[in-house]
């Protein structure tokens, strides 16, 4: 079970990696998204056992109520960084009419090479 | 008496949300509630500093249940400066006139976020309030030109990798000691075995250095700290970069000790491969901002170095560096853009502190840093200190003498009030340089509260 979970987080957080190294920025956003669900997966797998549903009164073992109250917090605040990197990816889109990093970048290029012709005619 | 600050700045912040930002009394309603959350957190300071470390757990909930909120010198300190450093900016971007709706409101934010960071017991409320300052300074990058968004959002990502990277630490720190409480993680670490530890330890340092800008995880850096607008950029290097310093001392010198001692040979490479970098950087670029933003990979590396030294004399070295150059650092990145002579002095005072001359606060600094180094014994150390100085007069002054020197500063004409508000800041740089007794006794305490 430890292997098999582990494995998983493996896979997700590779998933995300990947996805994050590429130019679309909406496949950046998605890759963020996998490696946050592979660390509220880690935050679940720290207090994986076998037990009852904690609630009040208490039979036998029950399994850690802690580590899903953690990955709850955990999974809103991913949902609400979602959010805003998205909205974030909505008004790159609107000002710049773009979402691929390379064409940011060439942008860029061009901006620093009008700063730099500048310079030199000061 | 310890939630005073923290609840007036999240009060605040919620209160401040839907307003319009733009509208000149809603930034001066921010203000007056950071000025109340700095006046209880500097009461709370006075308290600590005289009867120790105070503990709260709210809800009622007995302790060892609930989650604990404790304040040590150490806390207050950086609580007390980030909240300063973001009056300031604050202060100076409502005077200069706010461009965006949600500045004042993300600012309250980033002041809650921080002030219950700084002031936590616990390893996970830590990563929310540490979520809740970041989300708040993803806001703040975006603010400015259009072509920021994009910066913002690089930005963004890279710092959230930090913070997930920084979860998955706290989850392996709950899994191998079965607790979050800093104090119990902290009793506990030593019975684990080392190569996990230094695994977890490894995790957490990468997240504080990605937030740092240290050598290797700087490469966001620079472009966001050129694009953005200067109280932005005083924020995220007066007031942001703060969690780095105070991650690195907490989770190094208190919480993972064990590991640290392993580590310092690192730490102390990583400290001094940052200082070169940012100093050699600094000395090749022309704009301000980007002289400023390479200067800050720099000086955090002098935090690094003081922590691998580590003992009372290296930890008071870097609690006394992390906050004189968080004040340097304000100082500097709102003076830039400004223009006049009252803003050169203050420039100039700035600049002196960066390179430690007296009677500015960045002399102390110094001075701590070259006691660390002979107290480690390593005259190579005393001599890195020393070149990184010299390069940092290098670069300050060259670009002193490229935008006041040479007028090349005619941008907008500054309103008045912004520069007594600079002149304000270089006088209390100055004074802190002439009578250093209180910060020297805060910052030996709290590297005290560490050990």
């Amino acid at each position: 079970m430890i292997l098999l979970t582990s494995a998983l987080i493996a896979v997700v957080f590779g998933a995300g990696a990947f996805l994050m190294l590429k130019s679309d920025l909406f496949r950046v956003v998605i890759g963020m998204v996998l490696v946050s669900n592979a660390a509220s997966l880690t935050l679940m797998a720290a207090g994986l056992g076998i037990g009852a549903a904690p609630i009040h009164p208490l039979e036998g073992p029950v399994s850690d109520p802690l580590v899903q109250a953690m990955t709850l917090t955990a999974l809103v605040i991913g949902f609400a960084v979602t959010a805003l990197l998205l909205s974030l990816v909505y008004r790159v889109y609107t000002s710049l009419e773009t979402v691929d990093l390379d064409e940011l970048s060439k942008a860029e290029i061009r901006r620093e090479e009008e700063l730099e012709r500048e310079e030199v005619s000061i | 008496m310890l939630a005073a600050g923290l609840a007036i700045a999240w009060l605040a912040a919620v209160a401040l949300a839907p307003l319009d930002g733009r509208r000149r009394w809603v930034g001066w309603v921010a203000a007056g509630a950071l000025a109340g959350a700095l006046l209880a957190v500097l009461a709370l300071g006075a308290e600590v500093l005289r009867a120790g470390p105070v503990t709260m757990v709210p809800g009622g909930w007995p302790a060892g249940v609930g989650i604990v909120l404790r304040a040590d010198a150490l806390g207050v300190l950086f609580a007390a400066l980030s909240l300063a450093v973001l009056l300031a900016a604050l202060c100076y971007e409502v005077i200069g006139g706010v461009d965006s709706r949600t500045f004042p409101a993300a600012v309250m934010f980033m002041a809650a976020g921080l002030t219950g960071l700084f002031l936590t017991g616990d390893i996970f409320s830590f990563y929310v309030f540490f979520e809740i300052s970041m989300i708040a300074a993803y806001l703040l990058t975006a603010y400015g030109e259009a072509r920021q968004v994009g910066v913002a959002f690089i930005f963004a990502v890279v710092n959230l990798l930090g913070s997930f990277l920084f979860l998955i630490g706290v989850g392996a720190l709950y899994h191998v000691t079965g607790t979050l409480e800093m104090a119990t993680v902290a009793a506990r670490i030593g019975e684990v075995e080392p190569n996990t530890a230094i695994l977890i330890a490894v995790t957490v340092f990468v997240a504080f250095g990605v937030k740092l800008g240290l050598f290797p995880f700087h490469f966001w850096l620079p472009a966001v700290y050129t694009g953005s607008r200067a109280a932005t950029a005083a924020i995220l290097s007066g007031a942001l970069a703060n969690i780095g310093s105070y991650g690195v001392l907490r989770f190094g010198a208190d919480v993972l000790t064990e590991p640290l001692r392993f580590g310092s040979t690192v730490i102390l490479i990583l400290g001094s491969a940052s200082i070169l970098y940012g100093a050699l950087q600094a000395v090749s670029r022309r704009s301000g901002a980007e002289v400023l933003a390479y200067s800050t990979i720099g000086q955090v590396g002098y935090v690094l170095v003081a922590l691998g030294v580590g003992g009372v004399v290296g930890l008071s070295a870097a609690v006394l560096y992390a906050v004189v150059n968080s004040l340097n650092k304000t100082l500097l990145f709102l003076s830039n853009g400004l223009r006049g002579w009252l803003v050169g002095g203050a420039f100039a005072i700035g600049a002196f502190s960066v390179v430690g001359v007296p009677p500015t606060a960045g002399f102390f600094g110094k001075v701590a840093l070259f006691q660390a180094g002979i107290e480690a014994g390593s005259a190579v150390l005393v001599g890195l200190i020393f070149l990184g100085g010299a390069l940092s007069f290098l670069y300050m002054f060259q670009i002193y003498q490229h935008d006041f020197w040479r007028g090349e500063r005619t941008e907008e004409p500054t309103t008045p009030g912004n520069r007594v508000l600079i002149a304000a800041l270089a006088a209390l740089v100055v004074a802190i340089g002439l009578w250093p007794e209180p910060l020297l006794a805060a910052s030996r305490e709290a590297a005290e509260a560490l050990l």
